[in-house]
């Protein structure tokens, strides 16, 4: 079984998602090939081939010569998995390629099973089993679905290019902007309660969001006593959120508190007591002091 | 018989209940809360242009044209998150329908627009008085003719919107020589009259947001054009119009009534005691059982009164009981579900103990649960005679 | 000015879904139905399009499914689109988005539509593929997850969102299609008046049979629930150690570890 694995690449570096599809590709038990429009002073770490695009030459967003590059190493490798990520890059230029070779086109794969993807729908609340009816087909996998997979070696190069005539035009990035606490946007929560004993332990579980890339939320008491402000407040009188990864940091699971987060994808809860209620819908319970616990996981995260 | 919405009044129920739950909810804890009703003024302005003002008013006034199963259902959406909305949407409605029914057409022209795009804020009823209010017809203030205008004398009570009401629509004795009931005649009076006073704000047990007061009339002169209707013939008309508001405070009790109990089971799923979701005892259960039954009755006899108006039949017997019933069934619904939250049902952390204040005023207004029975028996005793 | 949104109906997401009998998809009985989410988007853009050039521009909504639908499309011309087009088809459902795809694409072709607009994905199969494959089927010019849209002189100016907040500028020539993502617009409300006077207009009905030609390149085989979570684990002892093995379950079980 052979995939062709379609590399990442943005703002002058390869992305690390990329190697994810190197862990799909394992899980497979596939040999890999990878199409990469990127640098050659930048090569993933891999063995196999790598069909090498400059994107200096055919653009980082440029879905038309993209395709055609594609369909030239899909000719010369006739792999049975051209795989992308699901993002923004993958999801826009899979079904391009599907459509050209008119092959089966799967979805933000998130597992396989027997020949055939599992892929999440209706808000992730449910699955699907799908399986393709061609003989190849193009697989989207999900963002981190999939382990990290440095294959290590050294690839061999091939150095292609293409012209397509498309009427679309890059014309550039715009920077992310500065944005206010949205805690129903946030993947990641860290959240303080009463448990962390005093305002100025607060950013000490500040500490451990800023590290994972999240947001501060705070449980009712901790925002009445003036510890933390109400746009952090996560509850029935705060705001509802369900993010990827929610830790709640010594509070208790007061059910106003509980209704705002149990949608969170995973939760952890960090308690001294065994028996706080939190236990009861978190995914992982830590049985420990906050702010023994937190400061040490916030210098793992940042290792 | 079809008892489904056509598509336009699902649109509708729909576009109220995603307006509602996108604006209105989660705001009402506040206003309920608080004594600065800009938030709300500002939503009755969004839904006015939406075109929640005038559902069974006719386009050329500005209205939806879209029925009394559509006002009904809509009613219901936006109670479903705040009552004091609700109530205000009802009045401005009914406000509408009685000025489309009995008003001139310069009367139409001139004001159902108005109330209809939000440029009023609301509009108000003025009936009831100190001493005249299940028995309105006992009324006192005076409607004098002087000549190039009439004069208004007396004051009225428990008037929905009185401070930001662009018109209110007065009854007044005209006779007062006249028989009870016969001599009472209906006027339009714009908000900021001279000579009309917004009295004191009553200070109720719920629906804080929508205000209620006291209304004074100090030789308060308005032009002759403002009559409405026959002289001497307003009570009648415009009473029997009135029967329609009552499917909109229906609709409103239902619509608390029903939030309260999908919180509440919501609630009861979640909650463990005993080692077991507290959903799984039966003493829960019948709760559940026996309130979405009555709302489930109480919705069926709404749909009734409100085909029946809109199909141009008598309504006036199952209006009556549909309010009755309906306003009973969320009175209880919302007690259950109260008692389904326990301590936490009675904290201001959950909307339970809103929604009990705001929906038990829905058997008293809009005519009590007692005059309801009265309009019911003899509509039926009527046909026994 | 042609222009064509096309949109489906979902369940309110909120619903509890059930496999339906073939154990393939959802039961659909007691679901509530809306305008898919990106939809939303893609007809508020459209309308707002059409507003801008005036008259001279007409915008018709497409949606494929069974007569259900029709409340989706009615709200659709209430927010602003002047006709509809429903492809009836009682099995939608079973469609791959292929398949879809192509009967969008063998209405369209030869239309001369100058632009299209879908939303990025359903919110029920999220599969993110119909608005590209009929864009590359019609030989349009496509960009996906729009959180930015502007039209002159025959050319979109189009913001894709990327990963991070990031955003990418393109140009697109006309004929194009663009999909759309949350945060592109803020659709309207349908006002009561134009849900009323929507009756009035056209919604013409196309049996699906009269533009399916593809066989499916999919198969789903089971529609079921995520695996249960088994109850929490509980995680006692040494700080160090504790921290070691939390990471290591993050690692294996969420997407933010890495």
């Amino acid at each position: 079984m052979k995939t062709l694995l379609i590399g990442e690449y943005r703002e002058g570096k390869l992305l690390d998602t990329t190697y994810e599809l190197f862990g799909f590709a394992r899980q497979l038990g596939a040999e890999t090939a990878m199409l990469l429009v990127g640098s050659a002073s930048q090569l993933p770490a891999c063995s196999g081939p790598l069909y090498l695009a400059d994107a200096s030459q055919c653009g980082e967003y440029s879905p038309d010569l993209h395709k055609q590059l594609i369909l030239d190493a899909v000719q010369k490798e006739n792999p049975d998995y051209i795989v992308f990520i699901h993002s923004s890059y993958g999801w826009d230029l899979a079904p391009r390629v599907a459509t050209r070779l008119k092959a089966a086109q799967v979805s933000e794969v998130i597992g396989l099973s027997n020949n055939a993807f599992e892929v999440g729908c209706c808000n992730a609340k449910m699955r699907r089993t799908v399986k393709p009816a061609t003989g190849k087909a193009v697989i989207t996998i999900q963002a981190g679905a999939f382990p990290v997979l440095q294959p290590g070696g050294t690839p061999q190069v091939q150095t292609v290019t293409a012209t397509a005539a498309g009427n679309l035009t890059f014309v550039g990035y715009e920077p992310a902007e500065a944005k206010d606490v949205d805690l129903a946007k946030a993947e990641v929560i860290v959240t303080a309660g009463r448990g962390v004993g005093k305002k100025e332990n607060v950013p000490v579980i500040q500490a451990l969001a800023k590290a994972l890339g999240g947001e501060l939320g705070a449980s009712r008491p901790v925002v009445d006593a003036g510890w933390v402000e109400h746009s952090h407040q996560v509850g029935t009188t705060g705001q509802s959120v369900s993010p990827k990864l929610y830790i709640a940091c010594g509070v208790s699971g007061a059910i106003q508190h509980l209704a705002g987060m149990k949608k969170s994808d995973f939760i952890v809860a960090i308690n001294k007591d065994k028996d706080a209620p939190i236990g009861e819908i978190a995914d992982v319970l830590v049985v420990a002091d906050v702010l023994q616990f937190v400061p040490a996981l916030t210098a793992k995260v940042s290792a | 018989m079809f008892l489904e919405l056509t598509e336009e009044q699902k649109l509708i129920q729909d576009t109220a209940r995603v307006f509602a739950r996108a604006e209105l909810e989660p705001v009402a804890a506040t206003l309920d809360q608080s004594d600065d009703r800009t938030p709300m003024l500002a939503n009755l302005k969004r839904l006015a242009e939406l075109g929640f003002m005038g559902l069974n008013v006719r386009d050329t006034y500005g209205g939806a044209e879209a029925g009394v199963i559509a006002f009904s259902v809509a009613m219901t959406e936006i109670a479903r998150a705040c009552a004091s909305t609700a109530v205000t949407v009802s009045v401005n409605n009914m406000a509408c329908e009685v000025i489309q029914a009995i008003g001139s057409e310069e009367q139409k022209r001139a004001y159902i627009p108005k109330i209809c795009s939000g440029e009023f804020a609301a509009a108000s009823f003025a009936l009831t008085e100190t001493c005249a209010g299940s028995d309105p017809s006992g009324m006192v203030t005076t409607a004098t003719d002087d000549g190039d205008a009439w004069v208004l004398n007396g004051s009225k009570i428990f008037i929905t919107s009185a401070p930001y009401a662009g018109v209110f629509v007065v009854w007044a004795v005209t006779n007062k020589e006249a028989p009870k009931g016969k001599g009472i005649s209906c006027f339009l009076v714009e908000g900021g009259t001279s000579g009309l006073l917004v009295g004191k704000e009553e200070r109720k047990m719920g629906q804080h947001a929508s205000a209620t007061n006291e209304l004074v009339f100090d030789n308060c002169r308005i032009p002759k054009s403002a009559l409405m209707g026959k002289l001497n013939d307003g009570f009648r008309t415009a009473v029997a119009e009135l029967a329609g508001g009552r499917i909109g405070i229906g609709s409103l009790g239902l619509g608390v009534g029903l939030a309260a109990m999908d919180h509440a089971t919501r609630y009861v799923t979640e909650r463990s005691q005993f080692g077991q979701k507290i959903s799984s005892f039966q003493a829960i259960q019948w709760k559940i059982a026996d309130s979405y039954t009555e709302l489930e009755a109480a919705r069926l006899l709404l749909m009734n009164a409100a085909f029946r108006k809109e199909q141009g039949k008598p309504f006036s017997k199952e209006a009556s009981m549909a309010k009755m019933f309906a306003t009973e069934a969320a009175n209880r619904a919302c007690y259950q579900a109260l008692q389904m939250l326990g301590g936490y049902g009675y904290t201001r952390d959950f909307p339970l103990e809103r929604y009990a204040r705001d929906v038990r005023v829905t058997s008293i207004y809009e005519g009590t649960n007692e005059i309801q029975r009265v309009i019911i028996a003899r509509e039926i005793l009527r046909n026994f005679a | 000015m042609k222009l064509l949104v096309c949109i489906k109906q979902v369940p309110d997401m909120e619903s509890r879904f059930r496999p339906n009998s073939q154990g393939i998809w959802f039961d659909e009985n007691d679901l509530a139905w809306r305008m898919n989410e990106y939809d939303e988007y893609a007809v508020e853009q459209a309308v707002q399009l059409r507003e801008q050039v005036g008259d001279s521009a007409e915008l018709t909504v497409l949606s494929i499914g069974p007569d259900r639908v029709v409340e989706a499309i009615k709200k659709s011309l209430a927010m602003g689109c002047d006709r509809a087009v429903h492809i009836r088809d009682d099995h939608a459902a079973t469609k791959d988005p292929w398949q879809i795809a192509s009967i969008i694409a063998a209405y369209a072709k030869g239309q001369g539509f100058d632009l299209i607009f879908t939303g990025m994905q359903s919110q029920d199969r999220g599969s993110a593929q119909v608005g590209v494959t009929l864009a590359e089927e019609l030989g349009y010019a496509c960009a996906t997850t729009l959180v930015g849209f502007a039209y002159g002189d025959g050319t979109v100016t189009a913001k894709r969102e990327l990963e991070g907040g990031i955003k990418g500028v393109v140009k697109l020539a006309t004929p194009a299609l663009v999909t759309c993502q949350l945060g592109l617009n803020v659709p309207r409300y349908p006002t009561l008046p134009n849900i009323m006077k929507a009756k009035k207009k056209e919604i013409e009905v196309i049996a699906v049979a009269d533009l399916l030609t593809e066989q499916p390149l999919t198969a789903t085989t089971s529609f079921h629930p995520p695996a249960r979570k088994g109850g929490g684990v509980v995680l006692e002892g040494d700080v160090g150690v504790l921290v070691e093995q939390l990471v290591g379950i993050l690692k294996d079980k969420t997407a933010v570890l890495r």
